[in-house]
C-alpha cells in the first residue's frame, strides 16, 4: 500500500518556515532592520517606516522561536537609548537649586526662582514620558505578534509593559551624576511636586498642569511587572512622602492656630483646607489619594487639638452654645463628624454643657424657692398662703392663690422648655438632626431633670396649672403645643411612679373641686400619656374619670328617685354624691391622711345621717356587698345663714335681716351646724364643738380658723380676738354683726385642698410612701421573673427587674436586695448554694 | 425550564400553524435534494470529508430528511463526536426547548455528545453571520482609522460612510456613485435626521430600532419620520427596510427578518466584490508592482492595494493557469493599470516572477487586527498619499484571495485542502481567528480521508488511499500555532495509520521534536504525542473489543493481554461460528502482510524489532486465531514498536 502514499500533496509551507531554527545570520538581518526602525521611530520618524516589513520581521523571528532573543534586544536597545538620549536632557534639567531642596538644604534662591526651575524640570520629565509613550506604543504595534504569542506563551509581560518599567528603572531611578549620595531622579521630582504643592498651600501659583502630567505618568508605572494595582508607583513612592509632608505641614498650622487663633477661625481654616485637598487631588495630584489627605488633615487638624479648641474660653463649644453661634457650631458638627462618626466629643460636650444649664435653673429654682420661703412667716405652708392672698389689699389675681412654690414650679417648668426649645432648633439647623446627638441630648436632658429630686412634682404641678387655667382663652392648636411639651417632660422622667403619684393626687383635686377647665384636655392629656408611657399608667386616672360620671348619673338618679317617693316631710337637703372607687383614687393625698385616724369617728348630725341612710339604701338597693364610706372633708356644703338686724345699726348693712348663703366644706357645716341650736350670745368651747363633732383637732382648728379669723367669711366670733389658730380653749360665738356685698358666700379655700407644692416633710412622707410602693411592685416584678425562670442569677436577676422595670422607674439596687431578702425570709425564693455564683431558686 | 413533551408538542403545532400561515420561515425546512441525502449519510456513517464537503458546498445543514431528521440527530443518534462538533461548529441548531432541539439531546448516544450539544445550547450558538454584520455596523462608530471615504449631509447631521457600502447595498448610489466615483460629499434633501438615520443603519447591516430611535428633544414626530423613511427607502431601492420597520414587533419575525437582511446585504456585498475586487485585481511582474499607480477617486472606491508574490518556485504552472483566466482587467471605468503590464525585464532570462495587486478598502481588511493596528498605526501604512499604497501580504495570491473572500463574505467553506496549511499560516499572521479556525477545521476533515472509522488492518480490498495531507506539516503547524485541534487530529491520523509510519526516520525526529517540547525534561515525563497516538490506538483497537463485549480481556492499563484473547478466540474457533469469515480475514490479514514486509526491508531492516517471533502472519506474519486475536496481536506489536523506538532514542516515556 504504500506504493499509493500521494503524501505531500499538501504544499510545504513556503520560505522555510517550519524549519526547526533558522540561521543566525537571518535573525541578525531581521533584527538590524527592526533597530534601525527603532530608532527611527525614537527619532520620530516613523511616518516613513513600513508596517508591514517591521511586523513581517517579528512575526518571523517569533515564528522561528527567536522570541525570547528579540525580546532582550528590544529592552537592551531601549535601555542604551535612555543612557545615551533621555538621561543626559533631564541632568541638564536638575539644577543644584534643585538638588539641595531634595537634601533638605535651605534653598539659596527665591521661592519665585525654585518655582521656574522645578516648573521646567517637571515639563521636561513629562515630554520625555510622553514621548517614550508615544514610541511604546508604535514598538508594541510592531511587536504585536511577539506580545500575543511569545508573551503570552512564556508568561512574560507585554513589551510595553517592559519598557514601561525601563523607564521606571532607567529614568526614575537612575542615580545622579552630580551627586555621589545615592540620590535618584524620582527623589527629585518627589521634593519639587512638594516644594510646589507647599508654594500653593502658600498662596502661590502654580502650573497645576504639569504636576498632574507627572503624576499621571506616576500613575501609570508600576512597581514591578506585575502591574498590580497596589504597585502603582505613585502609591509606593510619591503618595507616602506627599501625605507625610502634608502631616508636617498641617500639624504645624494646627499648633499655630491653637496658638494664635480662636475656634471660629480654626473651624474656618479647616473648612477651607479640607476643600483645597479636596481640589488638589482632582485637579494637580491624583484622586486615588484624597480620602487619604482628608484623613491626614482630618487627623493633624480637627481630632489633634480637639478638645483644646473645644474648651476655648470665648469661643470654645461653651460659648457657641450659650451665644447661639449656629454657623461654627455646624461647622463644628461638620468637622467631627468626618473624625468620629459617633462624635464623641461633641456629644460629650453638648451633654455636659446640657446638664450644667440644667443644673443651673435647678439652683436657681431652688434658691428663688427658698427666698420666698423666708420671706413668709414660718406658721407652716398652710397659713402663709392664705395670709399671703389675704394680706394683699386686692387679691382678685388669681396668682395670689397660687403658692409660691407652684410658681417655682411653673417657672421651673418653662425655664426647662426653653433650654429644651434651643437645643431643638440647634439641633435642626447645625446638626443636620443627627439621631445619635438627640439620643445624647434626651439623656442629659433626662439626667439633669431627673437629678432635680422634685422634678415629677413639678411637672405634675405644671400640668395641673395649665389644665387649670393656663388654657384658658387659648385656641386649640395652642393648647397642643402646651401637651407635647407636657409629655416630652413626662418622657424624661425616670421615677413615673412618682409623678403618677403626684398626677394622681392633682387631678383628684381638679375632679373633686371642680377645678378643671376643660375635660376634654383633660382627657386628651391623659391620651397623649397613655402613648407615651403605657395603658397600665393611666388606667387609674381613667377610673377617676369614670367615677366622676357614674357619680353625676348617680345623683340625678337618686334626686329622681327621692322625688318619686314623694316623701319631702324631711328637710330639705339637696344631696349630690362622688363615688370614688377606693383603688382610683389616692385617698391620702386629697388631705384625709392625717385624718385617717377620726375618720370613722365623725359625728354626724341626724338630718345628716339620715339622708345619708337614704343614699346608702338606694345605693345599695343596686349595687350588693359595697361598703360606703362618708369621706366628710372632701364634700361642701350650702348652708343658708340669717343674720338677724343689730340693734343700734339704723342704717348700713346692718340694720336689715341678711341672708347669706355660705358655700363652706362639709366639715364647716357640721361646726356651723352646731350654733344652730344655741341662743342668742351664747358661745361654744372648741373642746365642745370638738366633742360634738368628733372631728381631729388639727381640722378643727382649720374649719374654725376660715370661719372666724379670715374676714371673707367671717361667721363666727373667736374669742380671744386674735389671729392666730384656734386652739383648745378658744370659745366661739355665732358673728352677729356679720355682713357681706354677696349673697352667696364661699368658705376661703382650705389649703391643703389646693393645689400646691408639698412642703418637705410632705415629700418625705410621698416618698416613704413610693418606696413602699415600689417594694411591692419590686416584690410582684422578682416573683414573675422566678417564676418563669425557676432559678436565675443575682446579677442576672437584678438586670431583668431593671429592664422590666425601666418604663415606670428605675430602682434602687439596695431596695432590690432588700426585697429579694424579704422574698427569701418569706421562702419565696431560696438560695442556690451549690452555683458558682449567688443564685436564687424559685420556690413553688 | 424544561417544557414537558406535550408542551412541547403544543408549541410544535403552534409553529406548524405559523409555518403554514407563512407568518415565520421553518427553521428546519424539508429537504429531499440529493445533496442533502447525501450529507445525511455521511452524518450516518460519521463521514467527516463528506460532512465538510457538503457544508462546503452550501447544503442547508438545518434541514430535515422525509423522516424529519437533521443532520445533526442523525450524528448525535449515530454517536459521531467530530462530525456533531463539526456540524455545530458550521452553525446547526440546537436550541433547548424546541422539539428538533430535545430531539437531538435525548437521541445523544453517549454523555459526551449530549454535553456537547449542550454547550451550544442556544444562548451559545450564533447567527454564523453576526460577526460580519456587527463589523459592518462598526463602521458607522468607529473612531480610528478613518475609513470613510464619503459624508452625507443634511442640515443638522452628517454621517460618514462608505461608498462600496453604498454602492453594494443600494441601486441608488450604485447608478450615482458609478457616475461620479469621486464624489466625497452628498448633499440630502430635508427629510427628518431619523428617518435617514434608521436608513443608514439598515444599510450598514444593523438592527431596525424599535422606537425608530426618535429622541424626544426631536423635532419630528413618527408620522414625519415614517414618511421620511419611505422616501428614502424608495430613492434608495432598499423597499425592504420598510418590512423590516413592519415586523419590528414580533421579536422571532424580527430576528428572521434580520438574519434574511444580513444574508442578502452579504450575498450585495459578496457580489460587489467579486464583480470589482476580484475583477479588477492586476497581475504584474513583481519587479514592477511597486510602481503601480492608483489614484484615491478610482471607480471601485479601492483605498489601499494588497499585494501577494506568486512563489518563484511554482511559478510555471500555476501563473499560467492564473494568467489566462484573470487577466481580463481592462480600462474599464476609469480605473488606471500600472506601467508594467506589457514591459518585461530583460536581465531575467527566466519568465519573471509575477505578483498579484488587489484594490481592497480599509474598512473590509481591518476585520483583521493586524491591519486594524496598522491603519491606526502612524507609519507609512497609514498616511494618506496621493496613490495608493501598495502593502504586500506575505502569502501566495491564491491564499490572500482566500482571506479576503472571508473578510469580504466571510466565506470560508471552500478552502482548498492543498492550501489550507498556508491558509492557516496567514490567518494566523493577520490574526483573524475564525478563519484560522476554519482552515484546521478543513485540515482535519478532509485531510482524514474517507475512511475515519473502518479500521485499516481490516481493509479488503486493498484500495489504495491517496494521503491528501502530509500529516508531519500539520502536526508541526499545530505545535508552532497552538491549535489543540490539529495536533489531536495528527495523533489520530497518525494512530489509525501507525504501521505505515512507525518505521520512518521523520516519525522519529517528530517524537525527539515533541518530546523536546517540554522544557527540563525530567525522565517521568511523558511525550504529548506519544500519548495521545497510544490513547487512539487503543481506541481504534478497543472499539471492536467492546462492541463484543469483551471488555474483561483488557487489564487496567487499558492494554490487552493477548493470551486471554488468544484463548477466548480459540474457544471461539471451535464453535467453529466464524468459520465462514475466516478465507476473507485470511485475505486482509495478507495484505497487511504484504505491507509489513515491505516495510522493514524498504525503509530500516535493522530496527526490525528482534522480540517478536518471526513467521506468524499478523502484522508480523503470524497467523491469528481470528480477528479478535489479530487485533489484540495488532496491538501488542505496535505497542512494542514504540517501544523499540523510544529506547532508540534513549527516551523514557
Amino acid at each position: 500500500m504504500i506504493s499509493g502514499r500521494g503524501r505531500g500533496k499538501i504544499r510545504a509551507p513556503r520560505r522555510g518556515v517550519l524549519g526547526a531554527h533558522g540561521d543566525g545570520d537571518e535573525f541578525g538581518a531581521m533584527w538590524e532592520i527592526l533597530r534601525s526602525a527603532l530608532r527611527e521611530i525614537h527619532e520620530k520618524n516613523a511616518s516613513k517606516l513600513s508596517f508591514e516589513q517591521l511586523y513581517r520581521a517579528s512575526y518571523k523571528i517569533v515564528l522561528k522561536k527567536q522570541g525570547d532573543r528579540l525580546y532582550e534586544h528590544v529592552k537592551e536597545f531601549e535601555e542604551q537609548w535612555f543612557a545615551s538620549q533621555v538621561m543626559p536632557v533631564i541632568r541638564k534639567l536638575i539644577t543644584n537649586n534643585l538638588i539641595n531642596i531634595t537634601q533638605g538644604g535651605i534653598a539659596s534662591a527665591t521661592a519665585n526662582e525654585r518655582r521656574l526651575t522645578g516648573e521646567e524640570f517637571l515639563k521636561g520629565l513629562k515630554l520625555s514620558w510622553q514621548d517614550h509613550v508615544t514610541v511604546m506604543n508604535m514598538t508594541t504595534d510592531v511587536l504585536m505578534y511577539m506580545d500575543r504569542i511569545y508573551c503570552h506563551d512564556n508568561r512574560k509581560a507585554s513589551i510595553f509593559t517592559t519598557t514601561m518599567g525601563l523607564f521606571r528603572d532607567h529614568i526614575l531611578r537612575a542615580p545622579l551624576a552630580a551627586t555621589s549620595e545615592n540620590m535618584i531622579t524620582a527623589d527629585i521630582l518627589n521634593s519639587v511636586v512638594l516644594d510646589q504643592i507647599g508654594m500653593e498651600r502658600d498662596g502661590d501659583v502654580i502650573n497645576k498642569y504639569h504636576i498632574r502630567s507627572c503624576m499621571s505618568m506616576l500613575e501609570r508605572l508600576y512597581e514591578t511587572d506585575e502591574e498590580a494595582e497596589n504597585d502603582k508607583l505613585y502609591l509606593t513612592m510619591f503618595e507616602p512622602e506627599f501625605l507625610a509632608n502634608s502631616r508636617t505641614f498641617y500639624k504645624k498650622e494646627c499648633s499655630a492656630l491653637l496658638r494664635d487663633s480662636d475656634a471660629s477661625t480654626w473651624l474656618r481654616q479647616t473648612k477651607k483646607r479640607l476643600a483645597e485637598e479636596a481640589a488638589r487631588c482632582q485637579t494637580t495630584i491624583s484622586p486615588l489619594t484624597a480620602p487619604k489627605i482628608a484623613k491626614v488633615v482630618e487627623e493633624e487638624m480637627i481630632s489633634a487639638h480637639l478638645s483644646e479648641f473645644l474648651q476655648m474660653e470665648g469661643s470654645g463649644i461653651k460659648a457657641m452654645i450659650n451665644n447661639d453661634r449656629f454657623e461654627d457650631l455646624e461647622a463644628l458638627y461638620q468637622q467631627i463628624s468626618r473624625v468620629d462618626p459617633a462624635k464623641v466629643p461633641l456629644k460629650k460636650a453638648l451633654q455636659s454643657q446640657v446638664v450644667s444649664l440644667g443644673m443651673e435653673i435647678n439652683k436657681s429654682i431652688t434658691e428663688t424657692d427658698f427666698t420666698t420661703v423666708q420671706a413668709a412667716p414660718e406658721n407652716g405652708e398652710t397659713v402663709e398662703a392664705v395670709e399671703g392672698g389675704a394680706s394683699k389689699p386686692k387679691p382678685p389675681s388669681k396668682k395670689s392663690t397660687i403658692n409660691a412654690q407652684t410658681l417655682a414650679a411653673i417657672k421651673w417648668v418653662e425655664e426647662v422648655l426653653k433650654l429644651k426649645d434651643k437645643f431643638d432648633v440647634m439641633w435642626e439647623n447645625c446638626f443636620k438632626q443627627d439621631l445619635l446627638l438627640q439620643t445624647a441630648l434626651t439623656k442629659s436632658f433626662a439626667d439633669f431633670i431627673n437629678m432635680f429630686d422634685r422634678s415629677s412634682e413639678y411637672v405634675s404641678l405644671f400640668i395641673d396649672e395649665n389644665l387649670k387655667r393656663g388654657i384658658k382663652g387659648k385656641t386649640e392648636a395652642e393648647i397642643d403645643i402646651v401637651l407635647d411639651k407636657a409629655v416630652i417632660l413626662i418622657r424624661y422622667l425616670q421615677d413615673k411612679d412618682m409623678f403618677e403619684r403626684y398626677y394622681k393626687k392633682h387631678l383628684a383635686r381638679r375632679l373633686l373641686m371642680s377645678k378643671s377647665e376643660s375635660a376634654d384636655v383633660e382627657k386628651a392629656m391623659i391620651t397623649r400619656m397613655k402613648m407615651e408611657i403605657g395603658n397600665a399608667f393611666t388606667q387609674k386616672l381613667e377610673g377617676m374619670f369614670k367615677d366622676m360620671q357614674m357619680s353625676g348619673e348617680l345623683t340625678t338618679q337618686y334626686r329622681e328617685h327621692i322625688r318619686n317617693l314623694g316623701d319631702m316631710d324631711r328637710k330639705n337637703i339637696d344631696l349630690g354624691v362622688q363615688i370614688l372607687t377606693t383603688n382610683h383614687w389616692p385617698v391620702e393625698a386629697v388631705g384625709g391622711s392625717r385624718v385617717e385616724a377620726g375618720r370613722e369617728k365623725c359625728t354626724w348630725p341626724s338630718e345628716i345621717v339620715t339622708l345619708q341612710e337614704s343614699f346608702k339604701a338606694f345605693y345599695l338597693k343596686e349595687r350588693n356587698g359595697r361598703a360606703l364610706t362618708w369621706l366628710g372633708y372632701l364634700g361642701n356644703a350650702d348652708v343658708k345663714v340669717v343674720f338677724p338686724k343689730v340693734s343700734g345699726k339704723e342704717v348700713g348693712p346692718l340694720s336689715k335681716v341678711r341672708r347669706h348663703e355660705l358655700n363652706c366644706s362639709t366639715y364647716a357645716m357640721l361646726v356651723l351646724l352646731q350654733f344652730n341650736d344655741l341662743q342668742d350670745g351664747g358661745s361654744l368651747s372648741f373642746e365642745e364643738i370638738q366633742e360634738a363633732t368628733n372631728m381631729p383637732t388639727q381640722e378643727l382648728s382649720r374649719q374654725l380658723y376660715t370661719l372666724s379669723v379670715v374676714p371673707k367669711a367671717k361667721v363666727l366670733s373667736k374669742t380671744p380676738d386674735d389671729r392666730t389658730h384656734p386652739k383648745a380653749g378658744d370659745r366661739f360665738s355665732f358673728n352677729t354683726s356679720f355682713s357681706s356685698k354677696a349673697i352667696k358666700i364661699k368658705q376661703p379655700v382650705i389649703s391643703g385642698l389646693a393645689n400646691k407644692a408639698e412642703s418637705e416633710e410632705e415629700r418625705r412622707e410621698t416618698e416613704e410612701k413610693n418606696d413602699l410602693y415600689r417594694g411591692l411592685i419590686i416584690d410582684s416584678v422578682i416573683v414573675r421573673i422566678m417564676k418563669a425562670r425557676k432559678e436565675l442569677a443575682h446579677s442576672l436577676l437584678i438586670m431583668e427587674v431593671i429592664t422590666q422595670l425601666s418604663s415606670r422607674f428605675k430602682p434602687d439596687v439596695a431596695m432590690m436586695k432588700k426585697q429579694i431578702e424579704s422574698l427569701i425570709d418569706k421562702e419565696y425564693l431560696m438560695r442556690v448554694e451549690e452555683a458558682d455564683q449567688p443564685t436564687y431558686r424559685y420556690l413553688a | 425550564m424544561v417544557f414537558r413533551k406535550d408542551e412541547l408538542e403544543i408549541q410544535l403545532k403552534d409553529e406548524h400553524k405559523m409555518i403554514q400561515d407563512g407568518k415565520i420561515r421553518d427553521d428546519s425546512p424539508l429537504d429531499v435534494s440529493d445533496e442533502f441525502g447525501a450529507l445525511c449519510r455521511a452524518c450516518r456513517v460519521g463521514d467527516l470529508k463528506g460532512c465538510q464537503e457538503a457544508i462546503a458546498a452550501g447544503v442547508n445543514i438545518n434541514a430535515r430528511d422525509s423522516f424529519d431528521y437533521t443532520p445533526l440527530i442523525l450524528a448525535s443518534l449515530c454517536g459521531h463526536y467530530q462530525v456533531v462538533q463539526l456540524l455545530l461548529e458550521a452553525g446547526a441548531l440546537c436550541e433547548r426547548d424546541t422539539f428538533q432541539g430535545e430531539r437531538c439531546l435525548y437521541n445523544a448516544l453517549n454523555d459526551r455528545i449530549r454535553n456537547l450539544l449542550l454547550q451550544y445550547d442556544y444562548s451559545k450558538s450564533t447567527d454564523p453571520l453576526q460577526p460580519f454584520a456587527s463589523h459592518i455596523s462598526s463602521l458607522l462608530t468607529r473612531p480610528v482609522p478613518k475609513t470613510s471615504d464619503i459624508a452625507l449631509n443634511t442640515a443638522t447631521s452628517s454621517w460618514n460612510l462608505h461608498k462600496f457600502i453604498l454602492s453594494a447595498r443600494s441601486p441608488y448610489f450604485q447608478k450615482k456613485l458609478a457616475a461620479a466615483p469621486e464624489t466625497a460629499m452628498w448633499k440630502l434633501a430635508t427629510i427628518p435626521n431619523e428617518a435617514y438615520q434608521v436608513a443608514i443603519q439598515y444599510l450598514y447591516l444593523g438592527a431596525v430600532p424599535t422606537d425608530l430611535g426618535i429622541i424626544s428633544e426631536s423635532s419630528a414626530n413618527l408620522d414625519q419620520v415614517l414618511t421620511g423613511i419611505d422616501k428614502v427607502s424608495k430613492q434608495l431601492g432598499i423597499e425592504s427596510l420598510w418590512e423590516s420597520i413592519l415586523s419590528g414587533n414580533d421579536r422571532r419575525l424580527a430576528r428572521q427578518r434580520h438574519q434574511d437582511e444580513v444574508t442578502a446585504g452579504r450575498d450585495q456585498i459578496e457580489r460587489w466584490y467579486r464583480s470589482n475586487v476580484l475583477k479588477y485585481k492586476v497581475e504584474i511582474d513583481t519587479s514592477k508592482a511597486q510602481d503601480v499607480k492608483w489614484t484615491r477617486d478610482n471607480g471601485i472606491f479601492a483605498d489601499v492595494l494588497l499585494r501577494a508574490d506568486e512563489e518563484s518556485e511554482e511559478q510555471t504552472k500555476s501563473e499560467e493557469d492564473t494568467s489566462k483566466t484573470r487577466n481580463t482587467s481592462g480600462l474599464l471605468n476609469g480605473i488606471p493599470i500600472g506601467p508594467a503590464m506589457s514591459s518585461r525585464s530583460p536581465s531575467t532570462s527566466r519568465k519573471p516572477k509575477k505578483s498579484v495587486l488587489f484594490p481592497v478598502h480599509r474598512a473590509m481588511l481591518i476585520r483583521s487586527e493586524y491591519f486594524q493596528t496598522m491603519f491606526s498605526s502612524e507609519f507609512m501604512e497609514a498616511q494618506a498619499t496621493e496613490y495608493l499604497q501598495i502593502i504586500l501580504v506575505d502569502c501566495s495570491p491564491e491564499v490572500l484571495e482566500i482571506i479576503l473572500n472571508y473578510v469580504y463574505t466571510e466565506k470560508a467553506e471552500n478552502i482548498p485542502i492543498d492550501l489550507a496549511i498556508d491558509v492557516l499560516f496567514a490567518a494566523d499572521m493577520l490574526f483573524i481567528e475564525k478563519l484560522k479556525t476554519k482552515a484546521a477545521i478543513v485540515i482535519s476533515t478532509i485531510g482524514n480521508g474517507p475512511t475515519s472509522l473502518v479500521d485499516r488492518t481490516h481493509t479488503e480490498n486493498g484500495e489504495q488511499e491517496v494521503e491528501q495531507i502530509n500529516v508531519y506539516d500539520v502536526i508541526r503547524a499545530g505545535w508552532l500555532l497552538k491549535i489543540q485541534r490539529l495536533e489531536e487530529f495528527s495523533a489520530r491520523y497518525l494512530a489509525y495509520r501507525l504501521e505505515e509510519y512507525i518505521d520512518e526516520e521523520e516519525f522519529e525526529e517528530l517524537i525527539k521534536e515533541s518530546a523536546g517540547r517540554i522544557e527540563k525534561r525530567q525522565e517521568t515525563d511523558t511525550i504529548e504525542l506519544l500519548d495521545d497516538i497510544r490513547y487512539y490506538l487503543s481506541e481504534r483497537f478497543r472499539l471492536r473489543f467492546e462492541d463484543s463485549g469483551l471488555e474483561d480481556i483488557m487489564d487496567e492499563d487499558g492494554e490487552i493481554n493477548a493470551e486471554a484473547v488468544q484463548a477466548i478466540s480459540d474457544s471461539a474457533a471451535n464453535d467453529e461460528a466464524i468459520d465462514v469469515e475466516m478465507p476473507k480475514l485470511s485475505k486482509a490479514l495478507g495484505d497487511l502482510n504484504v505491507d509489513n514486509e515491505q516495510n522493514p526491508s524498504q525503509k530500516d531492516p535493522a530496527s526490525d524489532p528482534p522480540m517478536l517471533p518471526a513467521g506468524v502472519r499478523t502484522l508480523d506474519g503470524e497467523i491469528a486465531g481470528d480477528e479478535f486475536a489479530a487485533d489484540a496481536i495488532n496491538y501488542q506489536v505496535l505497542l512494542g514498536k514504540i517501544d523499540t523506538l523510544l529506547e532508540r532514542l534513549k527516551l523514557d516515556a
